[in-house]
């Protein structure tokens, strides 16, 4: 059983929209109408776990939820298949205004909530519930931003609890959380640098800098880093080699980008944990992702649909066992 | 059909050292009425619902009456229920409860729930480890 850790999930409320005005003086030009919108439960884990559930896999959903939002958001998992152990706080489940207008699709306007504040205690109610699923877990993926009061150290925490059942764990992060779980040695890490692309005092810009920090993170006794270098191209470091993964496809078919990255880790995992190879692995992943981003998650439920994807997707071996 | 199809796949579960002020927190924002007791490898012990902690804050002997209408005001009530709040819940919860397994078929959990006038039953797997709760509106949804 694989087990995503989401402290602080969100729902996502998307708007559709014909053309977004902005800056306009009168009322009638300021307002711009939705052509369509949705309400989905959203953050890294949880774009993990509907994607597994919906490739068959079992998996548990964990983190903190509260309020009005946390039933909306719960509800939505379980409608999608995806099993809930939620630990309920009070306050309020973020939510996450994201705007696409047509035509910029691939260039979506997106504005996160802070989410709630998260308790000392119920931070320990929620380690206390972790330590009983994991008895039943293969794998951990421990993903997103951490919600106020919760301590940086929370996923090195996560982390080393299920490495000591001998538990792989993949953590997608950034900043300070991240930094502190590499000292526990997750399997592997992928930092998100949708905000900025320094990390760990790492300017994450160019493929020698992405793969010098990657050497870097694996000397920590981390397996493997994964970085996403352009938003159609990633880049994967391991001890065993580091290769590039692209998929051959035009900007402007890429409608769906909210959560893309995490369908792609999603993908990695569906293989690894599954033992198969890393190549493999690396390339269902990048079309699964790629697949999401241009049809959304309906379109991407099927081995089948996601392996013909793979036929626009390259991979190269920059480098060999190191 | 059986269970595994029309379940809830929630894993909401307490152990049995909080007390009974968290699990009333846990119930209310959660919007359940009971709650399994797990161990520690998620393996069912037990099972307490909102009516076990009003019957455990009423004085004992309104056990013999049917509801609390001889009650002289709620401050009995709330009187008691501050006297219990540290109080673990492994105090008042069901030590004998009615549990099906994920590949029981529908039927059989129907005539479980209409016999023993249960609302939410605790669904395990074979190995014993909770897999979620099947309640009477996920059966009569699955009907229409």
């Amino acid at each position: 059983m694989i087990i995503t850790v989401t402290p602080n999930p969100a729902v996502n409320k998307i708007y559709w929209v014909d053309k977004l005005k902005v800056g306009s003086k009168t009322q009638d030009e300021f307002l711009t109408r939705a052509t369509r919108s949705s309400t989905s439960a959203g953050g890294k884990g949880v774009n993990i776990s509907i994607f597994l559930a919906g490739m068959g896999v079992e998996n548990v959903a964990m983190g903190f939820i509260s309020g009005h939002a946390g039933h909306v958001l719960i509800n939505d998992l379980r409608d999608k298949g995806v099993t809930t152990n939620f630990c309920w706080t009070s306050g309020e489940t973020r939510t996450n205004v994201i705007i696409m207008e047509q035509g910029k699709e691939h260039i979506p306007i997106e504005v996160d909530e802070g989410g709630s504040g998260v308790t000392t205690i119920e931070a320990e109610r929620f380690i206390r519930r972790y330590k009983r699923a994991l008895s039943r877990a293969s794998w951990v993926v421990l993903g997103g931003v951490l919600p106020p009061g919760v301590d940086d150290g929370f996923y090195h925490r996560l982390t080393e609890l299920a490495k000591e059942k001998g538990i792989n764990v993949v953590v997608s992060a950034t900043g300070t959380p991240l930094t502190r779980a590499l000292s526990a040695a997750p399997y592997l890490v992928k930092p998100d640098l949708r905000e900025s692309l320094i990390w760990d005092g790492m300017v994450l810009d160019t493929e020698e800098h992405i793969i010098a920090a990657g050497k870097k993170v694996i000397a920590m006794g981390v397996d493997m880093m994964l970085i996403s270098h352009e938003v159609t191209g990633d880049i994967l470091v391991t001890a065993k080699g580091v290769w590039k993964v692209k998929a051959r496809v035009e900007m402007s078919q890429l409608q769906h980008l909210v959560g893309a990255d995490d369908v792609f880790l999603g993908g990695m995992i569906y293989k690894l944990q599954a033992d198969e190879g890393v190549e493999g692995a690396l390339k269902f992943g990048m079309a699964a992702g790629t697949l999401y981003a241009e049809h959304g998650a309906s379109v991407c439920r099927t081995q089948e649909k996601i392996e013909r994807e793979m036929s626009i997707i390259t991979l190269e071996q920059l480098e060999g066992p190191q | 059909m059986k269970v595994r199809d029309i379940m809830t796949k929630d894993l909401t579960s307490i152990e049995k050292e909080i007390s009974v002020k968290e699990l009333i927190f846990i119930l209310n924002s959660s919007g359940t009425t009971s709650v399994p007791v797990v161990d520690d490898e998620e393996k069912l012990i037990g099972f307490i619902s909102e009516s076990d902690i009003i019957k455990a804050a009423l004085p004992g002997y309104f056990e013999l009456l049917d509801g609390i209408a001889f009650i002289p005001d709620m401050n009995q009530l709330s009187k008691k229920l501050v006297q219990i709040e540290d109080d673990a819940i492994e105090k008042y919860m069901q030590r004998e409860v009615v549990w099906v397994y994920d590949d029981d078929d529908d039927l059989q959990v129907a005539d479980m729930m209409i016999r023993k006038n249960i609302r939410n039953i605790p669904v395990v797997n074979r190995e014993g480890h909770l897999v979620g709760v099947v309640t009477r509106i996920n059966l009569v949804q699955q009907l229409l």
